[in-house]
């Protein structure tokens, strides 16, 4: 066997920049699952989800804090979960989040499907609209809202961490692009 | 700058010079002019030529409803034809030019269009040119692209930014009037989220024009306060330079923000952008267009419209002319006249064709009521008029009022017509207004500022109700009515010469006679037969007074004859808007696979597949033609190991207690008693019976599997079983997520493949052909604990695997696959090598599941399992899906080894001639296989597996080959399946 471990590579290279008052950085490193609810599981569970994590179920298209600094679980669709968690070792998201939560989910490692970037500052509302449909009004989406949505013809789920900040990912495969069209949108809003 | 046409006052900043070239002249304005005001100013009438007789044509409006004032701005790559010089905002190195014409401005050689044209009347290309046939093409039209046409194009790629944007709010007011401004007002203080759009640089619509009065001080004043309070409020946008463009669907209204043109250079920004505006409720405030009357002359330069002549006196400080008389038949033109004398120009004549008392004194003017203008005089520009008493009079400007129309175009957008109020002689909103829209002011016909006012307040508070929000910030502003009594009169029946209706397509009250005489009666074909109406300003000027012309003709009313259909984009909206920044190689995303950095460095070529690029071939140095690659790649795998990112193929994790249930009524063949750690081909059907996508499915657990579908239908298949899971069978406990993007994944084939992986895998998994065989699978690790998946299939017919792992680690285990792989002589192939590898061993692909393709057809019928339902399974059953003698899936090799066959090729007979009675089939797929020395194919041939060793045709007229072929089975390469099974 070769006894030359694997290097990883982050779907955006530890890509950062700051485009006025906009920050733009790759979040990379978190475990991400998603878990989906068994037929009539639903008291299980938000039982093991509290027991596990520490956190509330969240309601599709909201997201619950858990007892973690950095887990968060994102409600996507009513019978399934996202959750964001720092797990001890990257490669073991999928056994640490079943190890959590027993039979009551099924697991699924999304951790390598998407490319996250966090978009924060003065100005990130004003640049999301020129790619970002929904509306990011604080009275429509407010801290800890999330959504599914579609920018530049890519998939994005799209979480408010932040009065001005902002969790985005897409699929990592376009992540190229991706970075292009949420740059091009910062650059284009930016005030010269 | 001053001179004889500039006048004290005015909203110009005056303490701005801006210097500007027109037809490489400088001139010089202020901040604040448009280019048409500043070139008024400068005594210039004369602007350009018009589109058919290439008549002298100067600046008739003093907004986006211009026809005639079209000129080209700016230069080189950034030139831009046909832009209205009545909204292009003056800025400091404007460089303008006149357009259609031949030789300069003043003579142009094709003037000589305007003696033709009795011969060039409506329609007359439909009726000359006719012959010979030959001709059209060749010399008539290129005759009549050259001496028509509006402007020249640059030719360059437009290296200007556009971008789009999505906007939300409750309210949406269109245009920034006096209805709009008071809108705005009630609708901010009461705390809504509002957007307020105005096509105008400064905000105040009319105000801005006139000398009314509001709350008891100067409308100008009030307006520009209204705009400072609104701009201090947080929830309030103001959008000025925004064109609201279009009423969509559910509330959604297009919106053309012009970002920079009134800058000498964008500095990197988009030029202009598109908004999506998503709104709960409207408020149409667009104001009112004045029309002209028709008579003899009317198109000469210095005959304008009599409010936009009062705009460049009032905001502008502008007299359009030294000597300027009025030609109206409403109250409202009479003010035109009392405007100008107070700000001391001499305004010579009063015409009013009504037969009353006149509705102010104008000291100085010869007034005329009960009287027309029957013709004008003047070569390059106004010099007199002449009335139908035979009076001439010295004039350098005309003012002509014919009434107002309320631009009620936004209504129309979403099929709503408007009725005819005879009241003010116009079109006011009607019908279905599109979801959530209301209308006030001038746009709603009421036109005097207090009921512009009112109408505004009014129609703000009751959307705000409509949504639950009390009103605040008190009662609407105060002013008073003036006098806008119209008498409706359109044409001046004793005209001397034509008399003009669309300026901008030269179409007369002749043409639209003649075009009702021909036969062309309803106004949509009148508007296609004469042009009228048409290109940039959509007959904003002309269509009412078109239709009143035809009303005449036919005996019918206005009501009765209605209006062409307003669509949207309500002004010029640039293509390049329209793509926003969707160009070139961002036309659309592009998705790259793990190994794609790896493939770059290895000089591969890739190729699109989808959104995806996959590496096609690897070139070697010395190999000068793709084949050679291709063959170095098959061979080198067949005789040892290759090596494929096949990470494209569609993966959906499938878990649930009845996933194998779910798998068994999705796929035709079953999958209810496929033992854990055990992989299986798959077969899917639509509802209609073809088959659709076929790909493995791997057991992980007795709850979980893992699924691959083809590249292309990755997404169709992963929606289709969601609808399945969520509509047909909600009652299966069983969840689906695309695993596409988790994994890097490896096709690694070749008699060595086993032998090189088990130099990656971690020696705690046995491999071996006893533990792991042929269709196995499992979750191993790899380099040292790295957690993988490997799956014992074969797409080559060669002993071959698949190995995945998390994406992260992909493009590291590509290297270190072909680290280990050296001492195999490893080779990477692509989707090439992939495709002739499949193609000797006789699979199908997405040319043979074309979507006509039955299981059948594929040989696969038995695989349709009678035992169990699954989608497809009964409308399968059909009976010409099912014939003896249908089409089969063939091999074909070509009697002469060395011609080439190509895909698209129809199979007939020997000696049959080539027609569809004939055709017994198609060439699916070729390829040179380099393990048979020569072109092979698969397709499909009636009744094929009992015609082997006969001779057939392969005939393809695009490639002009005619290949006789002998039909063959289509496995072939290794048709026993020894050597996957090693």
């Amino acid at each position: 066997m070769s006894d030359s471990a694997l290097a990883a590579r982050t779907p955006l290279d530890a890509y950062g920049r700051t485009i006025g008052t906009v920050t733009l950085a790759e979040i990379a490193g978190l475990a991400l699952v998603s878990a989906a609810v068994p037929r009539d599981g639903d008291e299980a569970f938000a039982a093991a989800l509290a027991g596990g994590f520490g956190a509330v179920r969240p309601a599709a298209g909201d997201s619950a804090l858990g007892t973690q600094p950095a887990t968060r679980v994102l409600g996507m669709q009513p019978d399934q979960v996202f959750i964001l968690f720092e797990a001890p070792d990257p490669d073991q998201a999928v056994p640490t989040a079943a190890a959590a939560l027993g039979s009551a989910a099924y697991v699924t490692d999304q951790s390598d499907s998407w490319a996250m970037l966090r978009m924060s500052g003065a100005g990130v509302r004003v640049a999301l609209e020129r790619i970002c449909p929904l509306d990011l009004d604080e009275q429509a989406f407010p801290e800890g809202r999330v959504a599914r949505t579609v920018m530049e013809h890519l998939s994005v789920i799209i979480l408010r961490d932040g009065p001005d900040s902002f969790l985005l990912m897409s699929p990592r495969s376009s992540a190229r692009s991706f970075r292009h069209a949420v740059e091009l949108s910062v650059e284009n809003a930016s005030v010269p | 700058m001053s001179g004889p046409y500039r006048l004290d006052g005015g909203a110009l900043d005056r303490s701005r010079r801006l210097a500007f070239r027109f037809d490489g002249r400088r001139l010089t304005g202020h901040s604040g002019d448009t280019l048409a005001s500043a070139l008024l100013a400068n005594g210039i009438r004369l602007v350009g030529r018009s589109f058919k007789y290439h008549r002298p044509r100067g600046i008739f409006t003093a907004g986006s409803e211009e026809p005639s004032a079209l000129v080209e701005l700016r230069s080189g790559a950034y030139r831009e034809p046909n832009t209205r010089a009545t909204v292009a905002e003056l800025f400091d190195g404007l460089e303008a030019a006149s357009q259609n014409h031949l030789g300069s401005l003043r003579h142009d050689l094709l003037a000589v269009n305007d003696l033709l044209a009795p011969f060039l009347s409506a329609g007359f290309y439909y009726k000359t040119f006719m012959w010979p046939k030959s001709f059209w093409e060749r010399v008539y039209e290129p005759a009549i692209r050259a001496s028509a046409g509006l402007g020249r194009l640059s030719g360059e790629p437009d290296p200007d930014r556009y971008d789009k944007g999505f906007l939300h709010c409750d309210l949406l007011i269109i245009g920034a009037g006096p209805a709009g401004l008071a809108a705005a007002l009630a609708a901010g203080r009461s705390g809504a989220r509002t957007i307020l759009a105005d096509e105008d640089f400064v905000m105040g619509g009319r105000l801005n024009a006139e000398t009314h009065e509001v709350d008891g001080g100067c409308g100008t004043t009030w307006a520009a306060d209204a705009v400072r309070e609104l701009a201090s409020m947080e929830k309030v946008r103001l959008m000025p330079r925004t064109t609201v463009i279009g009423a969509f669907d559910h509330g959604i209204f297009g919106a053309l923000e012009r970002c920079t043109d009134h800058l000498a250079a964008a500095a990197g920004k988009p030029r202009q952008i598109l908004w999506r505006v998503y709104t709960k409720r409207a408020i149409l405030c667009a104001g009112a267009t004045e029309r002209p009357i028709a008579f003899g002359g009317n198109d000469r330069p210095g005959v304008m419209l009599a409010g936009a002549v009062r705009t460049y006196a009032t905001r502008f400080a502008v007299g359009a002319g030294q000597r300027v008389g009025l030609f109206t038949n409403n109250d409202d033109g009479w003010r035109t006249a009392v405007d100008l004398a107070a700000k001391g120009v001499r305004v010579a004549a009063v015409i009013d064709v009504r037969d009353r008392a006149p509705v102010a004194a104008v000291p100085d003017a010869r007034v005329r009521m009960n009287s027309q203008v029957t013709a004008t005089r003047g070569r390059h520009g106004l010099n007199g008029i002449v009335l139908a008493t035979g009076e001439r009079i010295a004039l350098d400007c005309l003012a002509v009022s014919g009434g107002w129309n309320p631009n009620v175009h936004l209504t129309c957008h979403q099929g709503g017509r408007p009725v005819w109020r005879e009241a003010i002689a116009a079109f006011v909103p009607g019908g279905r207004l599109p979801g959530g829209m209301a209308v006030a002011g001038a746009a709603a016909g009421a036109f005097t500022t207090a009921a512009a006012l009112a109408g505004g307040h009014r129609a703000a508070i009751a959307a705000l109700g409509e949504f639950g929000r009390p009103p605040a910030g008190g009662d609407p502003p105060v002013a008073s009515d003036e006098a806008s009594d119209v008498t409706a009169f359109w044409h001046v029946r004793d005209s001397r010469g034509r008399a003009w209706l669309d300026l901008q397509n030269d179409v007369t009250v002749k043409d639209v006679a003649q075009s009702h005489r021909e036969g062309f009666r309803s106004v949509e074909l009148l508007k296609r037969y004469t042009t009228l109406g048409m290109a940039t300003d959509q007959g904003k000027t002309a269509n009412v007074l078109a239709l009143a012309i035809v009303a005449g003709q036919s005996g019918r009313t206005i009501a009765e004859t209605g209006t062409t259909v307003f669509r949207p984009p309500y002004t010029p909206v640039p293509i390049a808007a329209l793509a926003g920044r969707a160009r070139g190689r961002d036309f659309r995303p592009i998705r790259l696979t793990p190994s794609h950095h790896w493939a770059e460095r290895q000089g591969a070529v890739f190729v699109e597949a989808g959104m995806w690029l996959r590496a096609q071939w690897f070139p070697r140095p010395g190999e000068s033609h793709w084949r050679q690659s291709v063959d170095r790649e098959v061979l080198q795998t067949r005789g040892s190991v290759g090596i494929c990112d096949v990470t494209t193929l569609g993966k959906i994790d499938i878990q649930g207690r009845d996933a194998a249930e779910f798998l068994n009524r999705i796929y035709a063949n079953g999958f209810a008693r496929l033992a854990v750690g055990k992989v299986r081909y798959g077969l899917m059907l639509r509802e209609d019976g073809i088959a659709y996508d076929d790909g493995t499915t791997a057991r992980l657990g007795d709850h979980h599997f893992v699924m691959t579908t083809t590249t292309a239908n990755a997404v169709l298949v992963f929606r289709n079983m969601e609808f399945a899971r969520q509509c047909l069978w909600p009652g299966l406990d069983v969840h689906l997520i695309s695993v596409t993007e988790q994994w890097a994944q490896y096709a690694v084939a070749g008699p060595n493949s086993r032998r090189l992986l088990e130099k990656l895998v971690d020696p705690e998994y046995d491999i071996s052909n006893a533990a792991f065989p042929f269709m196995a699978c499992g979750e191993i690790r790899v380099c040292g604990g790295t957690p993988a998946r490997l799956f014992r299939i074969s797409f080559s017919g060669e002993l071959a695997y698949e190995i995945a792992v998390a994406a992260r680690y992909g493009e590291a285990l590509m290297e270190a696959l072909m680290a280990v792989g050296e001492e195999f002589d490893a080779v990477a192939y692509g989707t090439e090598a992939l495709g002739v590898m499949r193609i000797e061993k006789g699979h199908a692909a997405g040319n043979e599941l074309n979507g006509q393709t039955t299981a059948r057809m594929l040989g696969m019928q038995r695989m349709v399992s009678k035992k169990k339902d699954c989608i497809g399974n009964i409308l399968s059953e059909r009976p010409a899906m099912n014939r003896e003698d249908g089409l089969e899936l063939m091999g074909f090799t070509p009697l002469d080894r060395t011609e080439e066959l190509t895909a698209g090729a129809h199979l007939l007979a020997p000696g049959a001639s080539a027609e569809t009675a004939n055709d017994e089939g198609w060439i699916t797929s070729v390829a040179y296989s380099p393990a048979l020395g020569s072109s092979v194919g698969l397709g499909f041939i009636k009744d094929g597996h009992a015609r082997v060793g006969e001779t057939v045709r392969a005939w393809d007229a695009l490639q002009g080959k005619d290949v006789p072929v002998e039909i063959v089975s289509p496995h072939f390469y290794d048709p026993d399946g020894e050597r996957l099974r090693v």
